[in-house]
This record gives C-alpha cells, structure tokens and sequence, in this order.
C-alpha cells in the first residue's frame, strides 16, 4: 500500500520534472541585440565644442554612440548613467580602447558648448557632439535612430521623441550591436568586453 | 460624559467618512534628480500610496524651482521612448503609483536656476477632491535604476 503511495508520488514528481522542463521556460536576462542585415552605419562627422569629431578617428576602439538632447528631463540621463556606471566597471586599460558620443538631436537649442558640459557631467569620457540638421538625418537613418519632435502642450517648447538604444560599434567602424535603455552596467560592460576580446 | 463620548466617536467616525485625499497618502522615497549642466529640465520621482478606501487621482503637482510642473509617463515604442503629458495619476484604494525614471514622474520644466545636490524641494500633489499635500523632495545625483528591483519593497 505504501509502496504504490510512494509510486504515484514519484510519478507526480517526475510529472512536475518533465513539465517544468518542457513549459518552464524563464525569461532569458535582458542582452543586447544583435542587429541582423540592419542599418548599416558608417562614417559621420560632428561637431564638438572642442572641434569636429568622425567616426574614423576612432578606427580600433569600441564606440558608444547615444542619440539624445539636453533638455530631455529623464531618458537621456537614465541612459547616460547606465553607460557610466557601465564605463566605471572597466579597467584604466580597456577604457582607453573605448569612445562615448553623445549627439544631439536637437542641434537648434544644444550648441557643442552646452553638449560638452552635459555630457561630462556623466562621465569624463563621454563626449557630446551635435550637426546640422541635414548630417543628423542622415546618420540617424544609417543607424536606424528614429527621431521626431513633439510640441509641448504647455508652452514650454517641445520635446524630442528619440531611439533611446546605445549603438555599438565596433573597432572595425562597423555597427554591431543595441544596448537597451536603462541597461544594467554589467550589460554594458559585457557588450564592450565582446569587443575587445574579439576585435 | 457618556453623552460626550459618543458626540465624540460620532465625530470621529464623520471625519473618517469626509477624510480628504491628501490625508489617505503616504509618499515614499520623494527625491529630485539633479539636473546636469544645461538641462532645463529634470523629474522628480516617488511612490505614492493610498492607504484609503476610496481611489483617489493626482491632477496636478507644483514646485517652487521650475516655472511648468507637469505630470508625465513615458511610452516605449520598439526602444524610441516617448514622453507624453499625462492628465492624472490615477491610485486604486489601498494601491499605489510608482514614478520612477522611464515611467510616470513629475517633469519640471524650465529651470528658474541650477540647482544642487541635497536641496529640498517642496512639491505640492494636489487631488481630485481640492486637498492638496507638500512632500518634500531632496535633490539627488542621478543613479542607475537597481536591475528590476521593485521600489516598493525598499525599506526606509
């Protein structure tokens, strides 16, 4: 009697077994994506307050690129200090072998002086860039950065609808990857080490 | 005297039936992020409670810092983040609305001048039904968000 008791508890058991296996499926931790035949990037010049800033000058670091305006009152910030606290996770050594770009989309009311400044107040090594409205759209449409302004319904100007993913890319100047906003510094922290492991 | 103490209870029991909005919330973690050189702008973050019985709605906020206080959400469309206006924070009875960075906050706008790590700002909430609360806000560096750490658990 006991023994069939402790049969159908064990069936049960490898039931519930079975069954987490096959149903349980946890959601994986939030990771990059990978962008597959999407934009395509590639060279951009822009201008900083301490002068014009390409892509190429970067050939062989590990680039963050971010899309944003100084007078968005929380995403950028969020999104910015995700990618510091990211950058203070490296050593003096990898640090070197990666540049931040913040450019302004909003190149109307954020002049490189401003950007400079904002930037900074993140991270030291975060540079802040803007360009005409001509170079903007065209980078952002390489990079698959959507951005729109949006009046402001109390007279206070308007505000910029923006892709709000840090763009990777990588030491070759190929565009290789999306953090996610508000990503956890450890997620930033493994999508440059991917790079610099293998270039 | 007993006459008295019932006058009295029935006080009581009235005044908890005509209680205002203001006095069924709790605020929890107010705080102001600083905003970094040349932002105009910035959001100001807390968890608001409801300890009544009754759902109550935030219409407005207010600060003495900024010339526009507004009501905000953000939406995320596929990574492009929109900030929208919102016209209430709604809070069931016993519920609560958590502001946090890439969500509901109170936007302030146009800065009236810099502002410093530590201040207090007092932000007024005010209710559907006219009561109106001061809760006041320090000013804070911005931090990253713990990864998906829920607010409300956090322990003063």
């Amino acid at each position: 009697m006991s023994e069939r008791v402790l049969a159908v508890i064990a069936a049960l058991l490898a039931a519930l077994v079975l069954g987490l296996a096959l149903f349980w499926h946890p959601a994986p931790p939030e990771r990059p994506l990978p962008v597959a035949a999407g934009p395509a990037g590639g060279a951009f010049t822009v201008q900083s307050a301490d002068g014009p800033i390409s892509l190429d000058d970067f050939r062989g670091k590990v680039v963050l690129l971010y899309f944003g305006y100084t007078y968005c009152p929380d995403i950028c910030p969020t999104s910015l200090m995700s990618t510091a606290a990211g950058l203070k996770l490296l050593s003096d050594e990898e640090r070197q072998q990666v540049r931040t770009l913040f450019i302004s989309v909003d190149p109307e009311r954020d002049t490189p002086a401003r950007l400079k400044e904002y930037a900074a107040f993140f991270d030291p090594g975060i540079l802040g860039a803007t360009a005409s409205p001509e170079t903007l759209a065209d980078v952002a449409k390489r990079y698959g950065v959507f951005y729109a302004r949006q009046p402001a319904d109390a007279g206070s100007g308007y505000v910029v609808d923006h892709t709000s993913e840090t763009l990777v890319v990588a030491p070759n100047g190929k565009l290789v990857g999306r953090i996610p906003h508000a990503a956890a510094p450890e997620v930033v922290v493994a999508e440059i080490r991917k790079l610099l492991i293998h270039p | 005297m007993k006459k008295m103490s019932v006058l009295l209870s029935g006080l009581f029991v009235a005044a908890g039936a005509w209680a205002a909005a203001a006095d069924d919330v709790v605020v929890q973690e107010p705080y102001v992020r600083l905003a970094p050189p040349n932002a105009p702008a910035t959001g100001a973050f807390m968890v608001i409670r409801n300890t009544g019985a009754k759902d109550l709605k935030v219409i407005k906020a207010d600060n003495p810092l900024s010339k526009i206080t507004e009501l905000h959400t953000h939406l995320n469309d596929g990574g492009v983040m929109k900030m929208r206006p919102v016209s209430a924070i709604e809070i069931k009875a016993k519920g609560e609305a958590v502001l946090k960075p890439g969500g509901l906050h109170v936007m302030m706008i146009d800065l009236k001048g810099p502002m410093k790590e530590g201040d207090s700002v007092p932000i007024t909430l005010s209710f559907d039904d006219g009561s109106s609360k001061v809760v006041e806000a320090k000013v804070v560096r911005p931090m990253v968000a713990p990864a998906a750490a829920p607010m409300e658990h956090k322990h003063h």
